[in-house]
Parts: structure tokens; sequence; C-alpha cells
């Protein structure tokens, strides 16, 4: 079995998942501003050649300039980035996704390209357009944008609820997954939220507006709230169609899933219950600062429901494909046995300052299997998770890890392995001390194998659902 | 291999590889218009000082930059699929031993984007020269620094695996290789021609205000082109002369040597073009659109040899069954509808916005 080996790198005390999670986060806000941005110059637009409205006229103008300047240019850098930050952080990911769907993404590309020129001709040419005119190139710009987030978002529902695509490895299958519509039409009412949101900042930073003008269009800009109403059967319709271990983990399973689930929640509920009760209802003004304040709320209920769409993948990042760590099911038999680093032809980095070779065989080993989620000392640090337990249940929690937490993916290595691994874990927890002998007692090992084949390969997702044995494994 | 690229591959291989050397010529079009123009911008300020407002060639660098930036990233995307589908173990390691001197390309791309926009507003043109010129110079180096990368990304791809891991074990995130400045200073030298082509095309869509004079920047636009031709068949030489004797002959043989002749030829036909429209000072469509066939051999010779460099430097054997294996997926069919669609669309869009210019500049006399 030919396991590929990357040469990765490490972000200090920042864990790779916050390095891809920030980009992730502005890249999705960016676009969505820019998907609904789209749709709301449209109704603009309409407004200006159907009513004759000059004042949308002159906010569509100003608009665009504040789309074209962050979106066109923030927005698709930190695309491509995403890409290479992926690369970065999760090679083995990011090229099935590539394998699988490099025509789903061709095919985003020619809408991309087509958004670009849309979006750039309205931008260096509306002056000189009629109404019709200008309202089929936004037409045209946002039916292009809407469709990159539709092409896009069967391939990232994917990543969590392949769905059929597992038995039938059929591009449509896995395309139009069940996570895949409730996904797009909650994103597109977030994409609408978010380019009424910034709509209202724009508002207030064009010159030359009186009070009961900007209150006009504020009030205009206010309609692309409503969809907010739907948003809680949204959420529950999306709830629903995830896996039932994923559902947990956001219900409390897991705290930092569940606190950032409820900061999600509660972002959206300020900014719903401002739109709709003194926005829609009451016609509120809403200045400067508040529309940055609800806007920066928006952020933070994307950047929520973004770091949960990431880590209710846990422990794969392609379900039932690919672990976290970027090893196959069907690998982690096999790496049990010829060990997950002997062929990892990379030497370690930081060789000289590790005392002993069976703690430079630990680290090997947590470059390998855990440094994607974990750092030993900084944001989920292993020193801070394990610095408590005793050197048998260190042992004993990395041997059934996906018993120890269901979201962790099993150990994919040798015994050895695994007592090196817990050896430098103790090493670190120690003070990371110049001597250290080396601990391989063979009766550890037999341990640690008979706790390994006990637990067997299987992830700890599926062990959740089985029935407990009274009294349990002796 | 006895057979030109990209026939003698397996099907999947050849398929795409024929799709990323396509995408690829369309990137590297808007990516020498931004590098070749950054860089004519620059020194344009640096050397003219305020009087590069009279400057033609500089009024409309100016003008259209970003957009073209915009339009080479976007241009990009897919490339940058296909290279991960035909290379992809070779690409991810490269991108991962650069790392952070590798993903610093992003905030560099978008410093640069934001300083072409400054040069074109308006607030900056009146502030001092010295402002200009660093913001000018500024925006020159951010994209100078992506070529740089990129080149040496590229070339440590190429790398066999004990090359990978003594650079890894080195811990340095910069890769010299003797090849790096010969390459870069063929991409930057060929940049020129790109530019100068499509800039003598939107030089024609403006109207001359002395019809016996032609177009102003003509000449320059010219000068422009031929040094970079001459400089580019330099660099091009210098380069093979510095390859692997097995690359060489790859290169020479039926594989490469029909794509070298191709950029040959279109490094000669633009060339002559070039300097009839320089003897004329005007420019016309007829030796604009040779020109512009020269130079698109030249970027399909440019971009296969570029190719076949890499075909025979790595071991794509061992990415055969994966080539196939991606082959096999559907899709296809859906692209290329999204491709007559959106390229429909797109040709609907700029032959609106053209026709609504011409009306415009009609009404206005």
């Amino acid at each position: 079995m030919d396991v590929p080996y990357y040469p990765t790198h490490e972000f200090g005390p920042l864990m790779k998942g916050l390095i891809i999670g920030g980009i992730g986060i502005v890249h999705v806000f960016l676009a969505q501003f820019a998907i609904g941005g789209g749709l709301l110059m449209c109704y603009f637009q309409w407004l200006a050649g159907s009513r004759g409205s000059q004042l949308a006229r002159q906010f569509v103008d100003g608009y665009f300039k504040v789309l074209v300047l962050i979106s066109f240019v923030v927005g698709a850098v930190t695309g491509v980035g995403l890409w290479l930050t992926s690369i970065q952080i999760s090679p083995r990911t990011i090229g099935i996704m590539v394998d699988e769907f490099h025509w789903v993404w061709a095919t985003e590309w020619t809408f991309f390209c087509l958004e670009i020129v849309a979006g750039y001709s309205f931008y260096r040419y509306s002056r000189i357009l009629n109404d019709r005119n200008r309202l089929f190139l936004l037409a045209t710009y946002s039916a292009a944008a809407w469709f990159s987030l539709f092409w896009i978002n069967g391939i990232l529902s994917w990543q969590l609820t392949p769905g059929e695509w597992v038995a039938e490895r059929n591009v449509w299958a896995g395309f139009f997954n069940p996570s895949f519509l409730p996904s797009l039409i909650f994103r597109t009412v977030t994409s609408m939220v978010i380019a009424a949101l910034v709509a209202c900042i724009v508002i207030n930073l064009i010159p030359d507006l009186s009070r009961s003008q900007r209150e006009k269009l504020i009030a205009k800009a206010g309609h692309f709230t409503a969809p907010m109403v739907l948003m809680p059967l949204l959420g529950i319709w999306y709830m629903a169609s995830i896996p039932a271990d994923s559902r947990q983990w956001i219900m409390g399973g897991s705290v930092a899933m569940t606190m950032f689930f409820a900061l999600g929640i509660g972002c959206s509920l300020l900014i719903g219950g401002y739109a709709l009760f003194s926005l829609l209802r009451g016609g509120l003004y809403i200045n400067v600062a508040t529309a940055t304040l609800l806007c920066l709320l928006g952020f933070l209920a994307t950047a929520g429901g973004e770091f949960v769409r990431e880590g209710v993948r846990k422990p794969y990042t392609i379900r039932t494909v690919l672990y976290s760590n970027s090893v196959t099911p069907d690998e982690l038999a096999y790496l049990r046995r010829v060990g997950s680093v002997t062929n990892d032809p990379y030497p370690l980095l930081s060789s000289d300052e590790i005392p002993t070779d069976q703690l430079q065989l630990g680290a090997k080993v947590f470059r390998f299997q855990c440094s994607v989620c974990h750092t030993v000392q900084g944001a989920n640090g292993l020193t801070h998770l394990t610095g408590t337990w005793t050197p048998m249940q260190l042992r004993l929690n990395v041997a059934q890890l996906q018993r120890t937490k269901p979201f962790m993916p099993p150990f994919a290595g040798t015994p050895e392995e695994l007592e090196a691994l817990a050896q430098w874990i103790e090493w670190h927890n120690s003070g990371s001390m110049d001597d250290w002998s080396a601990a391989d007692s063979g009766a550890s090992l037999t341990q640690i194998a008979s706790w390994l084949d006990e637990v067997g390969t299987r992830p700890g997702i599926d062990l959740m659902n089985e029935p407990r044995v009274s009294g349990g494994a002796q | 291999m006895e057979t030109p690229f990209p026939f003698g591959f397996p099907l999947p291989t050849g398929f795409y590889l024929t799709l990323y050397v396509a995408t690829w010529v369309i990137h590297a079009a808007f990516m020498n218009y931004v590098l070749a123009g950054s860089a004519y911008l620059g020194a344009a300020i640096v050397i003219q000082g305020k009087s590069v407002e009279t400057n033609p060639l500089a009024s409309l660098l100016r003008d259209w930059l970003p957009f073209m930036l915009s339009a080479a990233i976007t241009a990009g995307i897919a490339p940058l699929l296909f290279v991960q589908i035909l290379y992809e173990d070779s690409f991810y390691t490269a991108n991962q031993l650069l790392f952070h001197r590798w993903m610093a390309i992003l905030p560099t791309l978008m410093l640069g984007f934001y300083l072409l926009y400054l040069l074109k507003a308006k607030f900056i043109a009146k502030r001092s020269l010295k402002l200009r010129i660093a913001i000018g110079i500024s925006a020159f180096l951010c994209f100078a620094f992506v070529a740089w990368s990129w080149t040496e990304n590229h070339l440590l791809s190429l790398q066999p695996q004990s090359v990978w891991v003594e650079q890894y074990a080195s811990g340095v995130f910069r890769y010299r290789d003797s090849q790096l400045i010969s390459r870069l200073s063929l991409w930057f030298a060929s940049s020129f021609p790109t530019m100068a082509t499509v800039l003598a095309w939107q030089l024609m869509t403006q109207k001359p205000t002395d019809l016996e004079k032609g177009q102003p920047g003509t000449r320059r636009t010219a000068a422009l082109a031929m040094c970079g031709l001459v400089a580019s068949g330099a660099a091009a030489g210098i380069y093979l002369n510095s390859l692997d004797s097995s690359v060489s002959k790859s290169l020479f043989s039926a594989l490469g040597f029909p794509y070298l002749m191709l950029a040959s030829l279109g490094l000669v036909i633009q060339l002559l073009c070039w300097i009839s429209i320089y003897a004329r000072s005007k420019l016309d469509k007829i030796s604009l659109a040779i020109a512009s066939t020269g130079l698109c051999c030249t970027l399909t010779g440019f971009s296969v040899s570029r190719e076949v460099i890499r075909i025979s430097t790595i071991d794509w054997q061992n990415r055969l069954s994966a080539h196939e294996s991606a082959f096999r997926v559907g899709g296809f069919a859906l692209f290329l509808t999204s491709a007559v669609v959106c390229g429909g669309l797109i040709f609907y869009v700029i032959r609106l916005v053209r026709k609504n210019l011409t009306e415009s500049s009609a009404s206005h006399g």
C-alpha cells in the first residue's frame, strides 16, 4: 500500500485548523457579500428602471464600487488562498476533492469568468448604459455569482454528507447529497442579509444624500433581511440532514462546537431581531455605527457557522473516506502493522533538540498523525489536554483514541510508535529535559498491543452506536 | 517519445495535458500584461515624472491593470486545477516546502492589487511625484515577487525526492536553483511582446487626434515589443543552454521540437510585424492580427516546451492511474455546456458594451 507523505510544517502556537478556518471565514463572508450584493443591486436597479428612482441608481453605482474594491480583490485572492492553504494543511483532502469534482470546479470557473467580465463591464461602463442594459449586466453578474455558490456548495456539503456517493462513486450522487439543498438555501439567505447590512453602511457613506433619502434607501435594503424568518426552519432542515453523530457534537457533545453553534445562533438572532422588529416593522434608521456593528455580528455568525461546518466532519475531512489526519480507513489497518512513519522520508526539523531516538520517533508520529489538529503547547495543545493524565492513562487513551473522544480518528500506528508518542508527550509535560531515558518495556508494549487489538480500527462514531456490554472489556 | 505532444501519451494524460496547456496560455497572456505593464508603468513614472500623464501607454495601463490582474487571477484557476490532477505529488510538495514564503504571494497580490487601484485614483494624481513613484515601483515589486515565487515553486517541483528531503531538512523556505534567473528572465522578457500586442489593440480602439500621424504611442509600443522579443530570444538561448542534456534531448525530439519551432516561428512573425509597424509609425488591423497570431504561436510553443521539460524531468508515470481515475469521473459534459453558455454570455456582454461605447462616442461627436 502506497501511503503518501508530505513535508508538513507547523504554524507555531496556532492550530492548522485556525489558519484555514480564518481564511475560510473571511472568504465565505466576502463571497456571500458578492452573491447577495448582486441580487440586491438587481433589486435597486429594477427600482431605478421601473420607477425611475435616480436615488436607487446612485446607490447601485456606489455599492458596486465597494463590491469591486473588496470582493473582487480580497474575495478573489482569499479564494485562491483557501486552495493553497488547503494544500499546506491537508493535501490529501484537497487532492481527493479535485480528483472527484474537477469538472464541477471547472464549471464553477466558467461562471466565475462570467461574473468577472459582467461585473467589470458594469463597473467601467454602467454610466453609458441605459437602465435595461444595466439590469442585464447586473442580472448576469448576480446569476453567475449565485451559480458559483451552487457549484461549490455541492462540493463542500459532500465532505460531510457524501450520501450515495460512498457506494456508487457517482459524482452527481455526491454533488446532490443530503445537505446540499438546505445548505444552498441557507447560504443564499445569509448572502442576502449580509448584502443588506453592508448596504446600510454604504448608504451612510454616500456623500450628498439627505437624511430622508438615506432612510428611503435603508428601508428598501431592509427588505433583503426579510428571508431571515426562514433561517430557523432552514437550520432545522440542515441539522436533520447531517449525520446523527455530527448533530450530537453540536448539541453538547463537543463544548467548543456547541459554543460556536451558539455564537452563530446568538448573532443571527440579534441581527434578525433588529431587522425584523426595527428595520422592517418600525422603519428605524440605521446609522453607520449600528450598521457596522450589525455587519460585525454577521461576520461572527458566519464564523460560528463555518467553524461548526468544519468541526462536525470529525473524525473525517471526507466522511468515511479520509480521516482528519489524512489517513484512509484502509490505510489505518496497514499502518498499524508497518508503522505510520516507517516510510516517512522527511526528517525531523528539530531532531537535535530531542534527546533520544524514541522521543524523535514520537515527534514524527505526532507530526504525521496529530499535528493537523493539535499543537504541543499552543492552541489545542497536547500538554494542556494530557498534563494531568498518568502514563498508563495516556497510553490507554491514545491507544483507544476513538473511545476517548469519538470525534478523534483511531490511532494509526504500531505499539512501538504509540509508546514513543506517549513518551514524547510525557517528555513535554515534564519540561522537555535534556536527558530522558527510553522506556520500552515489553510489558507496556504488550499492554498497548492488547488495547489496540481490543478497540480495533473502527471509528468512534461507529462504536457510539453499538450497545454497551455490561462490565466493559476486561 | 517519438510522437509530438500530446499524442504519445495515454488518452487521459494527453487530455489533461492539453487542457492544462490551453488554459495556461490564457492565464499567461493576462499575467504577462500585468508583469510587463506594471514594470513599464513604474519605469515611466520614474523616468517621465509628471509628464507621464501625457504618455498614452501609461494611461492605458493605469486604467486597465486592475482588471487585467483580476482576469489573470481568474484565468489562473483552471490551470491550477489541472496541474493538481497531472502532478499532484510534486506540486503539493513544492508548495509545502516553501511554506509561508510561498503563501506570502497572497497578501502580496492583494497589496499589488490595491496599489494599482491607488495609481488609478484621482486623489493620488494630485499628490507628490515621490509618492506616485513609490506606489508604481512597489506595485511592480509585488508582481515580480509573485513571478519569482512561482518560478521557484515550479523549479522545486521538478526535483527528485532526495532534493525535497534535503530542502525540508535545511529548514529554509527559499529554493536556490541555477535555472532560476535564466527562467525568470525568459518569462519577464517574453511578457513585453504580449503586453505590447494587447496595448496596441487597445490603442486601436482610441480615436487618433491626428489621422496622418496615427495612434500616439505606436512607435513606443513597437519598440517595447521588439526589445522584448530580442531579449526573450536571448534569454531562451541562455535557458536552453542551462538544461540537462537529457532534457534538451526531449525538447529537440519529436515530442517537443515542433513546438520549439512553433515558438521560434511566432517570434520571427512578431518581430517582422513590429519592425513594419515601427517603420510606418502606424497601427493597422492586419499587421496586428498577424502579430497576434505570432504571439499565440509563441505562447503555445513556450507553454508546451515548459511541459516537455517538466515531463522529461519528473517521474510522471506513477500518476498515470490517477489520470485514468480522474478521466472516468463524470461532469465533463456539464463543463463543456457551461463553457459554451458562459462563453456566449461573455461574448454578448462585451458586444453589448462595445455597441454602447460606439453609440456613446458617436453622440459625443
